[in-house]
């Protein structure tokens, strides 16, 4: 089997410089020197996959991808794309890559949009009149062909994150990876690049994506298979089918109540495998989410409450998502 | 009263946050190192063109030590005007093409006008070390005749004074209007100050140019600066004629004040509307590198 | 075509077309590019004058006077380049492309070579124009001369940008320190003999010192005796520097590459 992208015990560490106050203070958690952003990972990522890696703020999906396109090297472990070596090989994977992410706003803002993607394929040996006929096709695609040749620097930020889309598929790469590509981008906007996505991957048999995201449900919609990550460590990869099934025995419920004062009491509760709370800031309610293995805990989980003297809001049983399968690995919700 | 007591807050904010900025930017000793280095090598070009022409194995003219004490003074206080140019320019344009703060400070409730120019009083502080050590070079190893009276002092200082007020308000015309161009970082200030340089009587009398640029310099209060600051200073180059001799010390200074009064009018006024049409042209955050 | 070459000399020509487009889409940049160096050029004049200077000094100046545009481009446009780019977020799309970093620059050279010419060129039609110089000499010399200092200099200029990406925010400061010192010890306004033989010397580590004192002998033959070294030696240390510089890029840029690969420095936006 070829592998697209294969990681083997994958480690990065950051050194942090720390400011001249902090070095005055004792090292606490906050304040270590090192950030492990990437904790013996492992995967394997087929040849014509669409992989997704999902995982919150500062799990290290970024810093896999800085990887994986040559930015960045390993500390620790290795990696291969297209079965060259990231720390050795590094001009038959970029030949082969792009990368593309949410944020970006990358370019120059005196060039038009068309030609700053233009610029960016001679990097890649794409003949000039290839580059210019793709360009206009994917502008169309993301419908930004009106735009495509006003200067950049007029164009609002969504149309610069499409002018980065076109641009990374502009070479025509084997394997891109995107990163949270739907980032800040309306409704509309985000089905066309996930339909783009999805479709440049089926219909080409050869071309993989690997794609990052917080949006359980474009990882959920898109992907053939999903790793979830979290602090650097990737704690399952499977299709979202059977990451869904691992919590199917199981049920889901939402609670939405007053504040408690001590939320510790549930983990004592039986048949609960695992719970996350956050509050809403608007309503001032605490919003709960309990993966439960034992129906019975359902009157355990609303004694607690009632206890308390608090109010339910509202209370729900749903079907799992790939949402309650990173709580009860995590015990914390994803956004 | 509170008007004037929320400027005053704003301004020793905007000091203190300059103060700030600079000096973290590098260490401080690099950039005080970096600020002085650049005007005294701008001398040194001087010192070396003069002495180029009166040396036999070149030049070889006559020696004009007050031609020489003419240009050096000159020169020494036309330090302040780079610098106070550069600096408010840059507060302005580093703050649009680096930090992209201008937004957030543009929109804070504060004068934005009084925040420039306090941001540039960090540059007035270092300004100010390069002139004088510049002066005491050109004092004690170059042999530059400078002779400040005791009498003179108070009028040195008024001088000084009006002149620096002057030059801030030329910066914040020229930040105003850099509000509306492209990425000038070492462009549109520096050609601005290069026409001071040129025009002012920094380094040679005005009455080399020819009439039409004779008039420019006239019409600059900066020449008039110059003028003033080498009569107390160095009162025996008053032997080269400039043109402006025949007027007497008092009118110099009257036309000193009031024309930097106007200055100091026109650069309010520039700035607001500089200010205004960015915003029509949406142009207050632009980023145009390429 | 070899895939290697190819690619570069397109990745050359990709990098070189913003810089050529910009200078032309941006007419006001144009103005205070030209307009600044003809008035250093008028200041100086004036000075001469105003001490009786012959009227070669005048030559001096206006030469001097063109070639900042080449310092000035090499200093914010090579030299401090990469670290924009990384401001800008272009970096780590370079960073991430195939194409040798070098056709990078090299492109980013081409480019600035174009718009400075242009420059340079109107700077001398002006400073001709508006002062009396002595009468010109065209010798051939001035076309090897010319070419081999600007190799030597944006390749100067590519090994800074290498060195800059890492200084992050100081790099705008050094390319500032680089403008009034090196007019000064490089004799952009008088002949760099003057600052004594050792000063001199010293200071032809900078490609445009000894490219300067060459085209002053060539261009003003009655004062050739003021040079530092005769023209064929200064065009030898020249070339050597043109290789030197170069080579010394392409060293810089692949260990600073990987420096910044293993510390995280190529992406990081706000140091
Ligand atoms: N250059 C760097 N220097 C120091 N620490 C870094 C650097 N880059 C990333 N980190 C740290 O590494 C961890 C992982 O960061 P990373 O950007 O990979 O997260 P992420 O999963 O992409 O998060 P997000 O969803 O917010 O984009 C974070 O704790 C981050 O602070
Ligand atoms: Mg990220």
């Amino acid at each position: 089997m070829n592998y697209a992208v294969e990681t083997k015990n994958l480690c990065r560490v950051f050194k942090r410089k720390r400011s001249r106050k902090e070095r005055k203070q004792e090292p606490t958690k906050e304040n270590q020197k090192e950030v492990v952003a990437l904790d013996d990972v492992n995967i394997q990522v087929k040849e014509g996959e669409l992989f997704g890696l999902l995982g919150p703020n500062g799990a290290g999906k970024t810093t896999l991808i800085k990887i994986l396109s040559t930015l960045l090297l390993p500390t620790k472990g290795e990696a291969w794309v297209a079965g060259h070596n990231v720390a050795e090989d590094t001009f038959n994977i970029r030949m082969k890559i792009n990368s593309v992410s949410g944020g970006e706003s990358s370019g120059y803002g005196l060039l038009t949009a068309r030609e700053n993607v233009w610029m960016f394929s001679q990097f890649y040996d794409v003949p000039s009149k290839v580059a210019k006929q793709r360009a206009d096709d994917l502008f169309k695609t993301f419908g930004l062909y009106e735009k495509r040749n006003q200067k950049m620097r007029t164009l609002s930020t969504g149309e610069r994150q499409k002018m980065g889309m076109v641009r990374g598929f502009i070479t025509d790469p084997d394997i891109i990876f995107l990163d949270e590509p739907t980032l800040g981008l309306d409704v509309n906007a985000s089905r066309v690049i996930r339909r783009f996505v999805a479709d440049w991957v089926r219909e080409h048999e050869k071309k993989t994506v690997l794609l990052t995201t917080h949006y359980m449900m474009e990882a959920e919609e898109l992907c053939d298979r999903v790793a979830i990550i979290d602090k650097g460590k990737v704690l399952v990869c499977d299709t979202p089918e059977n990451l869904k099934k691992t919590v199917r025995r199981s049920s889901t419920l939402r609670l939405e109540i007053d504040p408690l004062k001590d939320y510790s009491k549930f983990r004592d509760i039986p048949g609960i495998r695992n719970f996350s709370k956050k509050v809403n800031p608007e309503t001032n309610r605490s919003e709960l989410v309990f993966v439960i293995d034992d129906e019975a805990a359902v009157s355990d989980i609303l004694s607690v409450v009632t206890g308390e003297g608090k109010r339910i809001h509202e209370l729900r049983k749903t079907e799992p998502t790939l949402e309650d399968v990173f709580v009860s690995l995590v015990g914390r919700a994803l956004e | 009263m509170a008007m004037i007591k929320r400027h005053w807050k704003t301004l020793k904010t905007a000091a203190w946050l300059g103060w700030q900025m600079e000096s973290n930017w590098t260490q401080p000793f690099l950039f005080a190192v970096y600020s002085i280095l650049k005007p005294i090598a701008a001398t040194m070009i001087l010192v070396l063109m003069y002495w180029v022409v009166i040396n036999p194995g070149y030049g070889g003219q006559a020696e004009n030590a007050i031609m020489f004490s003419f240009l050096y003074v000159g020169n020494a206080f036309y330090i302040f005007v780079g610098q106070m140019l550069f600096g408010i320019f840059r507060v302005i344009q580093g703050d649009r093409e680096w930090y992209q703060t201008i937004r957030n400070v543009y929109i804070a409730p504060i004068s934005y006008y009084v925040y420039v120019v306090a941001r540039a009083l960090t540059q007035l502080v270092i300004a100010s070390i390069a002139v004088v050590i510049t002066l005491l070079f050109g004092v004690f190893v170059l042999g530059v005749q400078i002779s400040l009276a005791v009498t003179d002092i108070p009028l040195f200082l008024t001088i000084l004074v009006i002149g620096l007020v002057g030059v801030s308000a030329m910066g914040v015309i020229l930040g105003g209007i850099s509000f509306l161009t492209a990425k000038h970082m070492h462009g549109m200030n520096e050609s601005v100050a290069g026409i001071f340089y040129l025009f002012c009587g920094v380094l040679f009398p005005i009455s080399m140019f020819p009439v039409w640029g004779q008039f420019i310099s006239r019409a600059i209060p900066l020449t008039y600066w110059f003028e003033a600051l080498r009569r107390v200073l160095a009162p025996e180059t008053l032997q080269i004629p400039t043109s402006l001799t025949q007027i007497d010390t008092g009118l110099l200074m009257l036309i000193l004040l009031s024309s930097t009064i106007v200055l100091v009018l026109v650069s309010y006024f520039v700035f607001k509307g500089a200010d205004y049409l960015a915003r029509r042209k949406g142009v207050i955050d632009m980023i145009t590198s390429y | 075509m070899n895939i290697h070459l190819r690619l570069n000399l397109r990745a050359i020509l990709g990098r070189a077309y913003p810089r050529v487009i910009g200078s032309l889409r941006e007419p006001s940049w144009i103005f205070f590019e030209i307009l600044l160096p003809v008035l250093a050029i008028a200041a100086y004049v004036f000075i001469y004058q105003a001490l009786e200077a012959p009227p070669e000094f005048v030559g001096f100046v206006i030469l001097g006077g063109a070639m900042t545009a080449f310092w000035l481009n090499v200093l914010w446009s090579m030299a401090a380049q990469l670290y924009w780019e990384k401001e800008i977020g272009n970096l780590q799309l370079y960073m991430m492309a195939p194409m040798s970093r070098m056709s990078l620059l090299g492109g980013m050279a081409v480019g600035g070579i174009f718009g400075s010419s242009i420059h340079a060129s109107a700077t001398v039609l002006i400073g001709v124009l508006l002062f009396k110089g002595p009468a010109l000499v065209f010798p051939l010399m001035l076309i090897p001369i010319f070419l081999v200092t600007l190799i030597a200099l944006y390749g100067m200029g590519m090994m800074f940008a290498s060195l800059y990406l890492m200084w992050g925010r100081e790099a705008w400061h050094m390319a500032s320190l680089m403008e009034e010192p090196i007019y000064f010890v490089s004799g952009f306004y008088f002949p760099v003999k003057a600052l004594g033989f050792w000063v001199a010397l010293s200071a032809s580590v900078i490609p445009i010192t000894l490219g300067l004192d060459s085209m002053r002998q060539l261009l003003f033959p009655s004062v050739a005796a003021w040079g530092l070294f005769p023209v064929e030696i200064e065009l030898g240390i020249l070339v050597v520097l043109a290789i030197i510089f170069p080579i010394m890029a392409r060293i810089a840029l692949a260990r600073m590459e990987n420096l910044a690969r293993r510390r995280g420095g190529l992406t990081l936006r706000w140091q």
